[in-house]
């Protein structure tokens, strides 16, 4: 097994083998606090996750298909890594889903991390799951069935846009499909004295709410915006820079 | 009656051709541009699509399907479909194939799935079937697992020669269905002897499979 010398403390069986197994060293986060997260998948996103929860303390579990994949964590990780596939019950109970705090299912196939986060939350009781997917539609099916997603394309999508177009805004939430964003909207000085619902018509948002000297305020159609607002607009991904484009130019005269 | 099956390969292509000697529509969705074949399986309707993409099975109109077969060789693929066919559509009959026996547990309601198909597992059972001779072999469960058909070879020189059915003290919840003879089908009545060769045939819910186990060994000396 030359491939493996590298790692030097490698025992590989078939199908579910445990490539390393170090304790965790130098610890300064109590007993209590620390929560053992078990991670599938070993890409970039995965390695990330799986050291960044080891800074801050964590005990780590990453479950991959590919050995190679391992070298993503580089020689400081401590944490367990097994090889198998990420919904196989084995290979979870030797990563130790069973004491698992949190579940991150980030692999790059849709389908098993769909699987994985579910077999993790129903099977194994795991209180905090979370799974990567990349298609925004199934991302909506398996939010209504309990399983937070991070949804990727509109993340990605609006982010470039904002960063690709001059004048682009922060989205101040988003929602975890990705799909919908709530965001701070410059107005142009204009649309003081206009109402609300006139801003909602002109640009196609809702309007969530309003800051008006520190104090937040609920509007509702009537509401007539003043000057040193500020708007919190709430807007379809994707739509974000049209809409940012349009509440900045002065608005119409009334018609 | 309306199918979809998910995956054209040479298992969801049979199972196609089989479907529409019998009259049914069929529908297949296939992602391997490759892999598409109308001329083999004539009179289908194909749709090039991953059958896991909701906006791909909304266009195919799953909604309107009576049964999804989740035909293709990846079991997290068939885990999928199912689930959305069942959550999303509402499709009255789900099966799907299960190709890694170490993913059937997976194979349930939970998943949309009515009834898993595990090719493995069949040939398994068809096997020992036809090999062993005197021990009990699971052919089938029934009812997503509330029962199987259960069955045993009696040996030439069985001690339950001659005994009539009615001495076999069975549990409750199993009944012997059928002696094979010989190329006979008998129904079997109270009074009908037992010979060497039978092949009996069970039903029988799971937890009692031992009694009915213990039922055939009491004759023994």
């Amino acid at each position: 097994m030359g491939a493996l010398e590298a790692y030097g403390h490698v025992t590989a069986r078939r199908g579910t083998a445990v490539v390393s197994r170090y304790g965790f060293l130098g610890n300064r986060r109590p007993r209590s606090d620390r929560v053992h997260v078990v991670i599938m998948g070993c890409g970039r996103v995965g390695a990330g996750l799986a050291l960044a929860l080891e800074r801050l303390g964590h005990d780590v579990a990453v479950i991959d298909q590919s050995l190679q994949a391992f070298r993503r964590l580089g020689a400081d990780f401590h944490g367990q890594q097994v090889r198998g596939s990420g919904f196989d019950r084995q290979v979870l109970i030797e990563a130790g889903i069973e004491q698992a705090g949190a579940f991150a299912a980030v692999s790059n196939g849709d389908n098993s991390n769909i699987i994985s986060a579910r077999v993790a939350r129903e099977t194994f009781g795991v209180a905090h799951v979370v799974a990567r997917i990349y298609d925004p539609k199934r991302a909506a099916v398996y939010e209504r069935l309990g399983i937070p997603t991070v949804a990727t394309v509109p993340w990605t999508t609006d982010r470039f846009l904002r960063m690709l177009l001059p004048g682009g805004v922060e989205a101040a939430w988003r929602d975890p499909s990705g799909t919908v964003a709530v965001l701070q909207l410059p107005l142009h000085e204009g649309w003081a004295g206009r109402t609300v619902g006139d801003l909602e018509e002109h640009t196609g948002v809702r309007i969530a709410f309003i800051v008006r000297f520190g104090t937040g305020v609920l509007p509702n159609h009537n509401t007539v915006v003043q000057a040193d607002d500020q708007v919190y607009a709430a807007a379809v991904s994707g739509t974000v820079t049209d809409v940012t484009t349009m509440a900045a130019i002065a608005p119409q005269t009334t018609n | 009656m309306r199918v979809t099956i998910a995956g054209a390969g040479a298992v969801g292509r049979s199972i196609a051709a089989e479907l529409l000697e019998f009259g049914h529509q069929v529908m297949l969705i296939e992602r391997d541009p490759d892999q598409l074949d109308p001329h083999e399986v004539e009179g289908a309707e194909w749709v090039l699509a991953d059958a896991c993409e909701l906006a791909s099975l909304e266009e195919a109109g799953l909604e309107s399907s009576d049964v999804v077969i989740a035909a293709t060789g990846d079991d997290k693929v068939n885990l999928v479909v199912s689930l959305l066919a069942k959550t999303e559509f509402a499709v009255r009959r789900v099966v799907a194939r299960v190709n890694n026996p170490r993913n059937e547990w997976l194979f349930t309601e939970a998943w949309g799935v009515d009834v898993a198909v595990s090719t493995p597992r069949m040939l398994a059972a068809m096997v020992e079937e036809a090999v062993s001779v005197g021990d009990l072999v699971r052919l089938m469960t029934l009812r997503q697992g509330q029962a199987n058909l259960v069955e045993v070879t009696l040996p030439a020189d069985t001690p339950l020669a001659g005994q009539p059915v009615r001495q076999l003290q069975l549990p409750a919840n199993a009944a012997l269905v059928t002696i094979l003879r010989g190329g006979q089908v008998i129904v079997p009545q109270g009074d009908d002897a037992l010979e060497g060769g039978d092949e009996l045939l069970f039903v029988a819910a799971a937890e009692v499979e031992p009694d009915v186990r213990a039922a055939l060994d009491r004759h023994r000396t």
